[in-house]
């Protein structure tokens, strides 16, 4: 299996996508950079007027702790998803499609094996793009805007019923925590990628279908019409991973969600393994 | 098959887990010491209808029932909201038979005015301008010995996120002057949308309006029924009792979620506090 492993992080290094979601989260960063510099400018600068003086429109309110923590928060609903689902979506399809599958699976390598070990290195992808990105949001707004503490106020990003503050080496820590916390989140999408993977022959198809699901219980979960539906959608407990920014962080919540997430993720796991160990693999 | 047993095993730990944890478990209001000193009781209530009923302010046939909730939970003081006028006013007192005093605000520009009621004989009243129309609070002492207490009654505008915040703006300079001698609290329905998956309007100032709203009475003031849960339909907490941060200590704060009566969509929020 550790064989398995290192041959399967060759192929995803290799693969153009790994490089293109490094590219596309970079460049992210960097228009996310442009709008705060600017509205910060419009906002704060001499000639405004702060129309919300008390909270967003403070000098101290813009600072590279609140910069990365909106492009940490905007781009994980909807920007990170899309990689971690392309890729994990295109493990088994891809090598279905690219006509490789049927040879791996005649070598002495259980289908287990070979599903788990392409699980493993996407868990290890999406941590170090979560990470990188994580880290460059925080580099960027380190030199491009300047550090303070992290503060934080009801009703904008629904992270705390009242205002708050986390000092700044606290607020670091608390994006190391994000870090793993964001991880574990993503892998229920990467699990979903990896089931569907093994359903459909297409890889294109397998992240289409993951993206629209995600997405389906993300906007639905948003819709006030299906309130009371959504506790039962997996995004609602994906949602976990923002508490570690919270100024006191409800670990009993934190562990309940996460706790949900991962028996998603096994869950999901154990019926992809299932299906694939099945499987009539004809092309 | 390790691998599956594994993986089932995980996924039996993690439900587990998920089972274990609560998140419901938070801290309780009433972990710490019990204070010496007597205890004061407010009720906010904002006894106004539904919007979708073709007057949506209080109704006269409901004040025997308002007045019967106000008497089995018999706080010092109330802030009520939504009622039509003085004469409805005049009307709750009679069924209280005459064991509070009471003052409605001013009308102002709206059609439905605002009203505090104590059970101190010996109350004050004061009307109070805020963004065009009248807050009112009363004062009054529970002993002698003990500061003054001031009792606000607001009503913030239900359809302009902008219009609540000038309007709290305006309510809390006022309460926030009067507050070095004195307990001050602020009640009443300020209509703040804090949860941005309530909102309905996506591109709009309205939640960093309601936020600077609410941080802004925050920076003088303690939201006393922060953990008392939502006060109105649809899972809103839109009605606050505001008090001071250090003068008393938080005894009880509930949501009568049983005393709505006809078409309202508030329920009481009643606090107490020791001095």
């Amino acid at each position: 299996m550790i064989t398995q492993f290192k041959l399967e992080v060759l192929k995803l290094i290799r693969s153009r996508s790994f490089f293109l979601s490094f590219l596309a989260l970079t460049s992210f960063v960097v228009l996310m950079l442009w709008g705060f510099y600017t509205y910060a400018e419009r906002k704060a600068g001499e000639q405004a007027t702060a129309q919300f003086k008390y909270t967003y429109e403070s000098k101290s309110y813009f600072n590279g702790l609140t910069f990365a923590l909106y492009s940490v928060m905007f781009s994980f609903s909807l920007l990170i998803p899309i990689f971690v689902a392309m890729t994990s979506g295109a493990q088994i399809a891809g090598e279905r499609q690219a006509g490789t599958l049927r040879m791996i699976c005649v070598r002495p390598v259980s289908r287990v094996s070979l599903l788990l070990s392409k699980f493993l290195v996407i868990a290890g992808y999406t941590y170090l793009l979560v990470a990188f990105f994580i880290g460059l949001n925080l580099l960027v707004g380190l030199f491009f805007v300047g550090w303070g503490d992290l503060q934080l106020y009801p009703g904008a990003l629904n992270l705390v019923d009242e205002p708050g503050k986390l000092m700044r080496d606290e607020a670091l820590w608390r994006f190391a925590y994000a870090s793993l916390s964001g991880t574990w989140a993503l892998l229920v999408i990467a699990a979903l990628a990896m089931l569907f993977s093994v359903v459909f022959d297409n890889p294109s198809m397998a992240t289409t279908a993951t993206l629209a699901l995600y997405l389906v219980f993300h906007i639905v979960g948003r819709v006030e019409f299906f309130e009371h539906l959504r506790p039962y959608f997996f995004t609602t407990d994906m949602d976990f991973w923002r508490d570690v920014f919270k100024p006191e962080i409800p670990w009993q919540s934190l562990g309940r969600y996460g706790s949900i997430c991962g028996a998603y993720v096994f869950g999901l796991l154990l019926l992809a393994v299932a299906i694939f160990d099945r499987k009539d693999l004809t092309t | 098959m390790w691998a599956k047993v594994a993986l089932i095993v995980l996924c039996a730990v993690m439900i587990a887990s998920a089972a274990y944890f609560d998140p419901a478990r938070t801290r309780s209001l009433l972990v710490s010491r019990a204070q010496e000193g007597p205890h004061l009781r407010l009720m906010t209530w904002n006894i106004g209808y539904a919007e979708l009923e073709d007057d949506s302010r209080a109704h006269t046939k409901d004040m025997q029932a308002i007045a019967e909730t106000i008497l089995t939970n018999d706080p010092d003081a109330v802030a009520l909201q939504e009622l039509t006028g003085a004469e409805q006013l005049k009307i709750l007192l009679g069924q209280l038979h005459g064991r509070y005093r009471g003052a409605a605000a001013a009308p102002g520009n709206s059609d439905r005015v605002d009203a505090v009621l104590v059970k101190n004989r010996e109350a004050g009243f004061d009307q109070l301008p805020a963004d065009g129309k009248y807050a009112i609070a009363a004062r009054f002492r529970l002993l002698p010995q003990l500061p003054e207490i001031i009792l606000i009654s607001a009503h913030a505008d239900a359809f302009s996120a902008a219009r609540r915040r000038a309007y709290t703006g305006d309510v809390v300079d006022w309460a926030r002057h009067r507050s070095t001698g004195s307990i001050v609290i602020l009640g009443g329905d300020f209509n703040f949308e804090l949860n941005p998956r309530n909102q309905s309007h996506l591109y709009t100032d309205n939640i960093k309006n309601d936020s600077e709203a609410y941080s802004y009475a925050l920076k003088y003031f303690r939201d006393l029924g922060r953990d008392a849960g939502q006060t109105a339909a649809n899972d809103r907490r839109i009605d606050y009792l505001f008090g001071p941060r250090e003068k008393v200590t938080l005894r009880r704060a509930e949501v009568l979620r049983n005393a709505g009566v006809g078409r309202m969509d508030h329920w009481p929020l009643l606090v107490e506090v020791a001095l």
